[in-house]
């Protein structure tokens, strides 16, 4: 004999089931086609550069800008393919061990001037300029982490900053070593929309974006600054979001120098094992 | 020839990545290109200047003075709208990736013509454009020269 009530409570839950799964899926469409558009569109506007070039529709002078143009679009395509395929993994919500990836050690000074170049282009339209002051951080030891993990980091940092930047601002990278704690800081700022005190712990939510940002740049994910904020965590580092002094919004990295040192010792012992009983 | 020459069109999209290539191809077609990145700026630019084209996207940012008041991701259905009831004047091409089909019937039943942003070679979308501007009929073209 089956309770009516119990029926009842079965029904109720199953109409929320439902409408969870609903909204699961709403959302992953919504996702989906946020990160097609975003792959695709810097592919598209490649083509339709190329058909000018090909079809003659610029000359010599302006062909150089349009190059340019176009190396600034694959550099932007090839960063977010990078952000998607990173978000299936670390959604999958794998250990650092099972990201496989061998430790280096990396100039954090070197780093970012390196990503400084990469990304200025895509502040040409808005006459952005960023700039990377070396001294303290060029003085910085060396961080043990995963380098390709570690420069999307930034490369999501200095995305975001170019992207809310305000016409003609200068974008300013710098950083510090903490000898005490044995950690080296590393601080992205920008000059443009500004951050909300209540914002500033939300923006490294998955998927969630300021209204700002949304009215600013309609087409994007919310994802960068939670990979962000994910792959700092694998490395036992911080990030944070806050405005300095001077009305600029500053994101804050810091990792410590060899936090992963132990995992690392720990991992290869453990191959090594694994390849001698094979053996 | 030359009276198109004089013919000024007006492109809206906050992704330069797709005004650049817009912009540069109508320049050598000899058009006079205004480019607005929000909806707000592109109004401004209808009330002042005299316009004959205008194509809008539809993931648009609101700018100045709209922000909170449309959506950002239909901010450029308002334009659609906008331009329909108040500047019928001016010929209207939508270029969007939006794919949902009400969407783009509403565009379509606005009077706005539809196409789809990327997957749509640009020398389409120029002699659409061009065919709109001079009113000669659309052809395609062989050999890279118009057919007669």
């Amino acid at each position: 004999m089956v309770d009516e009530t119990d029926v009842v409570a079965l029904q109720k839950e199953n109409r929320f089931l439902r409408e969870q799964l609903e909204r699961v899926n709403r959302e992953r469409i919504e996702y989906l086609q946020n990160v097609s558009h975003q792959l695709v569109a810097p592919l598209n506007a490649i083509k339709w550069h190329i058909e000018n070039l090909t079809e003659a529709r610029v000359g010599i002078e302006r062909g150089k800008k349009v190059l340019r143009s176009v190396y600034s679009q694959a550099t932007q395509a090839v960063h977010l393919a990078k952000n998607f395929a990173l978000m299936s993994n670390l959604e999958s919500d794998h250990a650092l061990s099972a990201l496989r990836e061998p430790l280096q050690a990396v100039n954090l000074c070197q780093l970012m001037i390196n990503l400084a170049d990469d990304f200025q282009p895509q502040g040409w339209d808005k006459e952005i300029q960023i700039r990377v002051q070396d001294t303290p951080l060029s003085k910085a030891p060396d961080v043990l982490v995963i380098k390709p993990l570690i420069s999307q980091v930034f490369s999501n940092l200095i995305e975001n900053a170019v992207k809310y930047a305000k016409k003609l601002s200068q974008i300013v990278i710098d950083g510090t070593h903490d000898p005490d704690r044995d950690l080296v800081t590393v601080n992205v700022r920008n000059d443009g929309i500004p951050l909300r005190p209540e914002d500033a712990k939300r923006i490294f939510e998955r998927g969630y974006r300021t209204e700002e940002a949304k009215d600013a740049y309609p087409a994007g994910t919310g994802f960068g600054l939670y990979i962000a904020k994910r792959i700092v965590e694998i490395h036992k580092g911080e990030i944070a979001a806050a405005t300095d002094a001077r009305g600029r919004v500053v994101f804050t990295v810091r990792l410590p120098v060899r936090a992963l040192e132990g995992e690392a010792r720990e991992r290869e012992s453990k191959e090594g094992k694994n390849r001698s009983t094979r053996r | 020839m030359n009276q198109k020459r004089e013919k000024t069109v007006l492109l809206v999209d906050d992704e330069q990545s797709y005004l650049e290539p817009l912009d540069d191809a109508l320049t050598h077609e000899g058009y006079r290109v205004l480019k607005a990145r929000d909806v707000s700026t592109a109004l401004e630019i209808l009330k002042r200047e005299h316009v004959d084209l205008v194509s809008i996207d539809i993931m648009l940012s609101p700018g100045a003075g709209l922000e909170g008041t449309i959506n950002a991701q239909q901010a450029g259905m308002y334009l659609c709208e906008r331009v329909a009831s108040e500047y019928s004047h001016v010929d209207a091409f939508c270029l969007s990736v939006v794919t949902d089909a009400e969407t783009i019937m509403r565009i379509q039943d606005l009077g706005v013509r539809f196409l789809r942003k990327g997957e749509t070679p640009l020398r389409t979308v120029l002699r659409m454009m061009r065919s709109r501007l001079t009113g000669i009929a659309y052809s395609t073209e062989r050999d890279g020269k118009p057919a007669p």
